[in-house]
C-alpha cells in the first residue's frame, strides 16, 4: 500500500508534504493535525535533509523574490520555490522535519503572493466575526486568547488575514505562540469584526486607527523580513487594502472577560 | 545645505502615500517610517530637482507657520532621510533650476 503523503491547509493554501522519511511524516502530522487536510494541493513541498548543524552566529531570517522564484531562509533550513510551477524545495537542517519557523514564513510568503498578511496576532470568534489582536511580544496577545471562553481562538500567536468578496477574513494557522498546542485546535476562519493594536494597561481604553497608523502599526506585525524592496512594497499595497477596508483600534486592556461586552461597544 | 544641492529619492525605497501621509520603508534596516503631512510633502517635493530654498518656498505657501521655522524643520527632515539612505544629496548641475 503507497504511503500517504500529508497535506497541510493554512488558510486556503494547501500543501503536498513529500519526501518525508516515516519519522518525519509521523512528526508532522502529529505537530500539524487539526490542519491536515484532503483538498486538491496548491503547492508541492518536496524536503530534503541537505543541511548539517553549523556552530556559530545565526543569520536573520531573509525572504528575497525575483521573476516568479523565491528564497526563503530561517535558519537552518532554506526553500526555494517556483510560483508558476507551484513547488518548493524546502532543504531541512537538523531538526524538526518541516520547520515550523521556515514553514510559516513560506506561508506568509505564499499568501502575501495572494494579497493577504500572516500577522502576529490572536484572534477570536466572538458573535458575528472574529476579534483580531496584533501587538509585539508581550503586549497581551495569549492573554486575551485565554479569556476566551467557549468563543472559537483561531490562534493566539500567528494570523492569517485574507480578502474575501466581502470584506477581509481571519484564518486560523498552527503557528501557535505560548499558549501551545492548544491554541491551534481548530481550522476555522471568520470574517474580520474588527483589528485591535493591544497595549496592557489597568482599564479599558480605545482609540480607533487611521488607515495610516492601521499600515505603521501593522507593517512590523508581519511575518516576513522586509528586507527585500519588492517584499516591503507589495505589503504596503496589502497593508493599505486591510487598513481601508477593516475598522481597527489602539486598545489598552485589563485580562477582564469583560472585554467582549467592551469591544461590543467599540465606536 | 545650500541651493547648489537636490535630493533624488532612492531608486530602490518602498514608499506608499495614503491620504495626505506617506510611508516610507528602509529596506536595509526592515523598518517603516510613517510621514505627517508636512513630512509626506517635503518627500514629495524631494524630486532631485528642487532645491531646499524652493521646498521651504513650497512648503511655506501651502502650511501656516514662519518661513523660518520651516526652513529649520525642512533641513533637519531631509538630513535624517539622507541619513537614513532613503535620499540621496547631490550637487544639482549648473544652471538647473525649477
Amino acid at each position: 500500500m503507497a504511503e500517504r503523503t500529508p497535506r497541510i491547509d493554512v488558510a486556503g493554501l494547501v500543501f503536498r508534504v513529500g519526501g518525508l522519511a516515516a519519522a518525519g511524516r509521523a512528526w508532522v502530522e502529529e505537530r500539524y493535525g487539526p490542519f491536515l487536510s484532503r483538498r486538491a494541493p496548491t503547492f508541492g513541498v518536496q524536503v530534503r535533509v541537505s543541511e548539517r548543524y553549523r556552530p556559530g552566529r545565526m543569520p536573520r531570517p531573509s525572504a528575497a523574490w525575483h521573476d516568479g522564484r523565491f528564497a526563503l531562509a530561517s535558519h537552518p533550513s532554506r526553500a526555494d520555490g517556483d510560483l508558476a510551477r507551484r513547488r518548493v524545495a524546502f532543504r531541512a537542517g537538523p531538526g524538526p522535519a518541516l520547520n515550523p519557523d521556515l514553514f510559516r514564513l513560506l506561508c506568509s510568503f505564499l499568501l502575501m503572493q495572494k494579497g493577504g498578511v500572516l500577522i502576529h496576532a490572536s484572534a477570536v470568534v466572538d458573535g458575528s466575526g472574529a476579534w483580531v489582536f496584533s501587538g509585539p511580544s508581550g503586549s497581551g496577545k495569549t492573554t486575551i486568547a485565554g479569556l476566551a471562553g467557549d468563543r472559537v481562538v483561531l490562534n493566539d500567536e500567528t494570523i492569517a488575514l485574507r480578502p474575501a468578496p466581502r470584506g477581509w477574513r481571519a484564518c486560523a494557522t498552527p503557528f501557535y505562540g505560548s499558549g501551545g498546542p492548544s491554541m491551534a485546535r481548530v481550522n476555522d476562519s471568520a470574517p474580520v469584526r474588527g483589528l485591535c493594536f493591544l497595549r496592557k494597561s489597568s482599564r479599558f481604553a480605545h482609540r480607533r486607527l487611521t488607515p495610516t497608523e492601521v499600515v505603521s502599526r501593522a507593517f512590523p506585525e508581519v511575518m516576513l523580513p522586509k528586507r527585500d524592496a519588492r517584499v516591503a512594497e507589495r505589503l504596503l499595497a496589502t497593508l493599505a487594502s486591510l487598513g481601508a477596508a477593516v475598522p481597527a483600534w489602539e486598545l489598552a486592556f485589563t485580562p477582564d472577560p469583560a472585554i467582549w461586552s467592551y469591544l461590543d461597544g467599540l465606536d | 545645505m545650500d541651493s547648489t544641492e537636490s535630493f533624488p529619492l532612492r531608486k530602490s525605497v518602498p514608499w506608499r502615500t495614503l491620504d495626505t501621509e506617506a510611508l516610507v520603508v528602509d529596506v536595509k534596516g526592515g523598518l517603516l517610517y510613517p510621514l505627517n503631512s508636512v513630512g509626506a510633502r517635503i518627500w514629495d517635493l524631494c524630486d532631485g530637482a528642487r532645491s531646499v530654498d524652493e521646498i521651504v518656498g513650497v512648503i511655506a505657501d501651502e502650511f501656516a507657520a514662519p518661513e523660518t521655522t520651516i526652513r529649520t524643520d525642512a533641513i533637519e527632515f531631509i538630513e535624517r532621510l539622507a541619513d537614513a539612505k532613503l535620499i540621496s544629496i547631490e550637487r544639482r548641475r549648473q544652471g538647473e533650476s525649477r
